[in-house]
């Protein structure tokens, strides 16, 4: 198994580390707050960062720094930094470790984010189902506000950053965004349409950063360490830094992989993850970033695990969830599991991926079920064109990609059960029609 | 100038055609303007964009993907293009979705004919579906009694959820469930219990909420419709009437039409049936020697009219006379009536129902600047910065109105000052003070001095203005002084209140531009309501918002007509005008126009005739519409004074306690049979259309004073309302436009600065004096008899729909106070006090002030003995809506009450 250097599963790694604040003061924790707030401005940590290159771990790859600096320097009223920990999206369970494991790596990030965008409070938005994450958060809070590095006047410089864990009730949809600010509102948990994007209109129309819980982590490092530093690794100019994969699926050991990006997926998961389930068997899909993105197949295992590159081969790095599917698993199957979730998901505001979701889906269902049609196919992407693009948020781009994607790459086994369904299906003339 | 408006506006272009609108300005809008139509379910006009529908895509050069067209504002230069193939596309294909799960049950469904949803779908879809798949059904659901849902049917544009809390700031529904299993519910395991104002009803682009009072008896092309406006308040909402045959089927409203601007409230969209009512009288009766009623011809009863009034005149003079009309009558029929009494019998003793409290405001309106009208009007008021209201209760009592607050507050972001007996407590209904930026809850018998602290604390704080010390130091100097000899512990002992209240608010009212005042019922219809009414435009003239644009003080009418009463002089102290009954130059410009002379005698209020009644002087009486058996208290002796009467009329809807006294009723139309006018809170003059055949054969009142004119000798005759309207024009200024907009006056100057130079002095020290009373014993409460949402004065209890949410009266307490008292909600109560006692149940409310207990009005039959009665020394106004009542649990069950 190769090593890279590891920067956010480095502590947690450490044979005893706890995660306490005691613990992580001893890795050199809140050194980066120290440093900060001895003399380097907000615009100068929203520069380093904006150097760094580093971009949003959530799924969009949006450049941090270039969305801090769109919060308004001059605004009067209050700002907010959300912290993005609904970490819903299938096969991702890297923001988990991260939160259950390090705790005040995510707090220093958040301190110091508030300190470049001028925030006083930042909120933990955490997916309701991660309760032992949002206990140990809470503890940490409360280690961080008793040494004062949270709270008013953080180590005496006069900087005020109250942080807050707030759970979610478990809807996929308040990890988007703006569905999330609307669900930390109190509100019911749907994407506004955007502009005014959340840098100038977010939380209760204030301006508001929503990043992701290993963007957030990133941040110590960076300001620590420097951006030149954090340019340097992975794969520069576009994709700097680590990434956190998340290896599940019919791989040998899966789990958490914080790896440089650049790396491929045939590195990723035959030399760390050792290879497949069954050595007796191929590897037939993957699934790249999580359950929105499209698949890949065997061919694009030299495709590099970074922004470009993904999104190049016709997919997305998304949220680092890489599935990986052995010969053998049906795709028709794999895509109809993977709609019944966006299904259960859609929120139910725009109509296309309302409607379409269940239209999809049942579309599956009944392909699965022997009982296709030749004109499925067909009808089932042109479903997708009508969803793709025409929502407000991503959800609907995301529920069509793994229709789409699997009907690309493997169209025949739609074929196949559909020719099924025809052997089955009774001839015509063998139901009897009612006429008058 | 020029150059900076253009450079205020923005140039675009929709499919070609360019034009040039203001900023911000959201494509679907610019391209309506453009003559463009984008379809559309989410958008409305009134809501703030949701883009959820996705049927208002639109290409946008330079922008990679397609746009909704109401959520994105114009920019310069933008270049639109909404019938391209890839627009048309998405809209297709956003109409195959709808319509996959959408029953098609269009031939049952009562928005069939007038569905969005069907007429985009005959515009834009192929007739063929590709959805085989099982469509998403919803169990039925009971929802309400008036509001029937389909859920089936619904798109889940959440028009309804959004109206619902934007505009009337109820927020009693939601979408519940998620995906394609969203459904739009009410917050509550019992049926729906909101304002029922209809308004999703209305907004529902689809047939997913129907009307329930209608269902299923039309299709919308059978209907016949009238706009007409509405007869349930002051307000004067436009309303559409629709008819089938001759049967009242249903009434709705149109955005951007009529002053309410196509909102209504609970009484306008569902109390039409009260004019339909089976109790309707069909035929005049005149009264038997048993006291039984005979159908007659109007020949027989006319001509017995005719031949009493001539003898009783002969007999006993003109001034045996008094006239009483309903204020819900038309112009041009108040305007008759008073014309037959003065002209035709011959006296100035008349009066109408705005003697309830109307006449309070405008009477001070004249006194202070010399208008009788507003000088403001309902754009003003949602232009406004700041909004004082006192005593309105206006969600309940002037709802459309108060959706104007609601939206200069909500949208506009005016600050609201109440002085309100509410406390800021949500419901199921909208409770304006829940908005307000300060809030001062007090008892309804304390708005005069809340007022007065309002006063004392503005010129404490030396923000009175100060070019006024100039213009008027004594006006001034007597109000520092006035208020003055009121100490701050004299209003915190019975206000519970003290300075501090009021400082932000007065340095708020101060300090803002735009300042509209609004006094209600509260305030009119209660002791002292003229003078409080003058102490609030003293207020605008100390804080220098007086006269300035934008600014003044508005009162709110009960009935619909109660300002149209007034001007066309049916009452006792004005002629039409309103000019004083001693005006040389009105009764000349009058008796010109009438060719006859204008009686000398003074007129009589309505509390002047009844006592007149008892004593014998007045003889004979010409009641139209109005119900003053039912409406005073016992103590009144109204029965008393009409049974002493030689010969009593009652033109009437119904048989009334008050016609039952009558020699002879005759059967008058409702407002939906007759043409007119009206003219409303605000001053605005609006047609009033006949929307359906009269009943049975009931005639319009006017009709009846002409035939009574003509059989008397002294013919005053028209062919249709419309001349009447005529002759109206020439006799009383401010009739010359009809039309959705108001065209307020102005103040006079000469009278303001009369005002502040001498007539103030007359009763400043009265005015500003409080007399201190004794603080209420433990066990009494206040009571107060107040106007539901759902009800107007006792026309409405015969409205089924009305009834159907409200059909009785409740004391509402505060849940402190029903511990306090050993109350449940439903606990049956006897109210007791001085004069007598009563039994009712009681329901809790939270927005009730501790300490107070209302009662609805339109309920108040056995009430009504418990209150007060007294009259203004100077308006002549009975004031009869509050007293003070022990409150005790009963232990038995109210008979026939179970």
């Amino acid at each position: 198994m190769p090593q890279y250097e590891k920067i956010l599963l480095k502590n947690m790694e450490q044979p005893g580390y706890s995660g306490s604040l005691q613990d992580y003061e001893r890795t050199g924790g809140y050194q980066a707050l120290r440093k900060v707030l001895k003399g380097i401005s907000p615009a100068d940590v929203t520069d380093i960062v904006k150097n760094s290159g580093l971009r949003g771990r959530g799924g969009a790859g949006f450049p941090t720094g270039v969305k801090w600096s769109f919060v308004p320097k001059d605004h009067p009223g209050p700002k907010y930094l959300c912290c993005n920990a609904d970490e819903s999206e299938p096969g991702t369970f890297k923001d988990r470790q991260l939160m259950e494991r390090d705790p005040h790596q995510l707090l220093e990030g958040m301190v110091l984010t508030c300190y470049a965008i001028g925030a006083q409070t930042g909120y933990i938005y955490i997916r309701g189902e991660f309760r032992l994450g949002a206990t140990i958060l809470e503890r940490a809070i409360e280690e961080a506000k008793q040494a004062g590095y949270i709270g008013q006047n953080v180590l005496g410089s006069g900087l005020t950053a109250n942080i807050y864990v707030h759970a979610g009730a478990g809807a996929y949809i308040c990890g988007e965004e703006t569905a999330l600010l609307e669900s930390l509102e109190g509100k019911r948990g749907m994407p506004r349409f955007k502009p005014p994007f959340p840098a100038t209109h977010g939380l209760y129309q204030q301006p508001t950063v929503v990043n992701n819980v290993e963007t957030l982590a990133n941040i110590p490092h960076i300001v620590t360490r420097g951006a030149e530093w954090f340019a340097s690794i992975g794969a520069p100019p576009r994709s700097t830094g680590t990434r956190i994969f998340c290896l599940s699926g019919h791989v040998k050991w899966p789990g958490n992989y914080e790896v440089p990006m650049g790396i491929t997926f045939r590195e990723l998961i035959f030399e760390n993850g050792g290879g497949m389930r069954s050595d007796s068997k191929k590897l037939k899909g993957i699934i790249p970033g999580g359950a929105s993105a499209a698949f890949f197949t065997e061919e694009h295992l030299d495709v590099k695990l970074d922004f470009e590159s993904v999104a190049q081969a016709g997919s997305m790095l998304g949220s680092g969830g890489v599935t990986v599917m052995e010969e053998g698993t049906s795709m028709v199957w794999a895509a109809m599991r993977l709609m019944e979730f966006f299904y259960h998901e859609s929120c139910g505001k725009c109509t296309p991926c309302r409607e379409g979701s269940s239209w999809l889906l049942q579309t599956l269902q009944r392909i699965w079920a022997r009982r296709g049609r030749a004109e499925d196919l067909d009808m089932l992407l042109d479903l997708c064109k009508n969803i793709e693009g025409r929502t407000i948020c991503a959800f609907g781009d995301a529920e069509v990609a793994p229709v789409v994607s699997t009907l690309r790459y493997w169209r025949n086994e739609y074929e196949e059960l559909i020719r099924e369904a025809e052997v089955t299906r009774p001839a015509k003339g063998e139901i009897p029609v009612f006429t008058h | 100038m020029a150059n900076q408006e253009s450079d205020k506006f923005v140039t675009i272009t929709v499919d070609g055609i360019t034009a040039r609108v203001p900023p911000g300005t959201l494509v679907i809008e610019a391209a309506r303007q453009i003559g463009v139509m984008i379809p559309h379910f989410c958008y409305h006009p009134k809501l703030a964009p949701d883009a959820n529908c996705r049927m208002c895509l639109v290409e946008i050069e330079k922008i990679p993907k397609l746009q909704t067209s109401c959520s994105t504002p114009v920019a310069e230069g933008m270049v639109v293009k909404s019938s391209v193939p890839n627009v048309e596309e998405a809209r297709k294909s956003v109409l195959e979705f709808i319509l996959a799960n959408h029953p098609l049950d269009c031939p049952v469904c009562d928005q069939g004919g007038r569905c969005d949803l069907q007429d985009f779908s005959h515009e834009y879809t192929p007739t063929t579906g590709r959805f085989k798949e099982l469509k998403r059904i919803f169990p039925k659901e009971y929802f309400s009694p008036l509001i029937e849902t389909q859920m089936n049917r619904c798109i889940q544009c959440l028009r309804c959820v959004r109206y619902c809390d934007q505009v009337m700031d109820v927020q009693a529904l939601a979408p519940s469930g998620r995906g394609t299993m969203t459904e739009i519910k009410h917050f509550s395991i019992h049926e729906l219990d909101c304002e029922f104002c209809g308004g999703c009803v209305q907004i529902c682009p689809v047939g997913a909420i129907t009307s329930r009072l209608s269902m299923y008896d039309f299709r919308p092309w059978m209907l016949k419709r009238a706009d007409t406006i509405c007869t349930y308040c002051g307000d004067g909402c436009q309303i559409t009437i629709q008819t089938k045959d001759n049967e009242l089927i249903e009434v709705n409203s149109t955005h951007g039409a009529g002053r309410n601007n196509g909102d209504l409230c609970p009484r306008g969209y569902f109390g039409y049936h009260a004019s339909v009512h089976a109790d309707r009288l069909n035929h005049p009766l005149i009264r038997q020697q048993d006291g039984t009623y005979a159908e007659v011809t109007w020949e027989d009863a006319l001509e017995l009219i005719a031949e009493r009034f001539s003898q009783i005149k002969l007999a006993h003079g003109a001034d045996a006379f008094g006239g009483l009309i309903t204020s819900r009558c038309t112009n041009e029929e108040l305007y008759l009536f008073q014309k037959f009494m003065r002209v035709v019998l011959g006296t100035n003793r008349i009066d109408s129902s705005a003697r309830y409290g109307h006449i309070n405001g405008i009477q001070a309106l004249r006194r202070v600047q010399g208008t009788h009208r507003w000088t403001v009007t309902y754009e003003d008021i949602v232009a406004a910065d700041t909004l004082l209201l006192v005593g309105t209760n206006i969600t309940e009592t002037n709802p459309i109105t108060g959706l104007k607050v609601k939206e200069a507050v909500k949208k506009q972001g005016a600050a609201l000052i109440t002085i309100e007996s509410l406390l800021p407590i949500r419901g199921t209904i909208s409770n304006i003070t829940t908005l307000a930026s300060h809030h001062v809850p007090v008892h309804p018998d304390y708005f005069g001095l809340a007022v007065l602290g309002l006063i004392k604390s503005v010129l404490e704080q030396g923000l009175a203005t100060a070019s006024l010390s100039e213009r008027a130091p004594t006006f001034v100097q007597s109000i520092r002084s006035a208020v003055g000899k009121v100490p701050w512990e004299t209003v915190e002992r019975h206000l519970g209140l003290g300075r501090d209240t009021f400082v932000e608010a007065a340095r708020t009212f101060s300090q803002a531009k735009r300042v509209i005042i609004l006094a209600g019922q509260g305030v009119l219809r209660a002791p002292q309501g003229s003078d409080v009414v003058t102490n609030l435009l003293d207020l605008l003239i100390l804080t220098g918002h007086h006269g300035r644009p934008g600014c003044g003080l508005g009162t709110l009418a009960e009935e619909n007509n109660d300002q149209g009463a007034v001007e066309m002089g049916a009452v006792a102290e004005y002629l039409p005008g309103p000019s004083e009954l001693g005006d040389q130059t009105a009764r000349k410009n009058l008796s010109k126009i009438w060719g006859d002379e204008i009686p000398q005698s003074p007129g009589a209020t309505l509390m002047d005739m009844l006592e007149e009644a008892r004593t014998g002087r007045l003889k004979a009486m010409f009641i139209v519409g109005e119900n003053p058996v039912a409406t005073l208290p016992p103590q009144a002796k109204v029965e008393e004074s009409l049974d002493g009467l030689e010969f009593l009329v009652c033109q009437e809807l119904f048989l009334t306690e008050t016609a039952k006294r009558a020699h002879v009723v005759l059967p008058a139309c409702s407002y939906a049979e007759k043409d007119g006018t009206f003219t409303n809170t605000e001053g605005c003059v609006q047609s009033v259309r006949r929307a359906m055949e009269p009943i049975g054969e009931s005639r319009p009142d006017w009709e009846v004073f002409s035939a009574l004119s003509l059989l008397m000798g002294n013919p005053i005759e028209y062919g249709e309302a419309k001349e009447i309207f005529k002759e109206i024009r020439s006799a009383i200024s401010g009739y010359g436009l009809l039309g959705p907009s108001a065209t307020p006056p102005r103040i006079k100057d000469e009278v303001v600065d009369r005002y502040l130079q001498e007539g103030f002095k007359t009763d400043v020290e009265v005015r500003y004096a409080f007399e201190q009373e004794n603080t209420q014993p433990d066990e009494m409460l206040t009571l107060a008899s107040v106007q539901s949402l759902f009800h107007s004065g006792k026309f409405s209890t015969r409205a089924k729909g009305l009834l159907q949410i409200q059909a009785s009266g409740f004391l509402n307490v505060n849940p402190v106070d029903a511990t306090r008292l050993g109350l449940a909600d439903g606990d049956p109560v006897r109210l007791s006090n001085t004069r007598g006692e009563a039994t009712t149940k009681v329901k809790l409310l939270d927005r009730v002030p501790v300490g107070v207990a209302f009662f609805p009005e339109h309920f108040d039959q056995n009430i009504r003995g418990l209150f007060s009665l007294e009259t203004d020394p100077q308006t002549r106004v009975p004031y009869f809506k509050l007293t003070r009542v022990r409150v005790d649990r009963m232990q038995e069950e109210i008979p026939g009450k179970g």
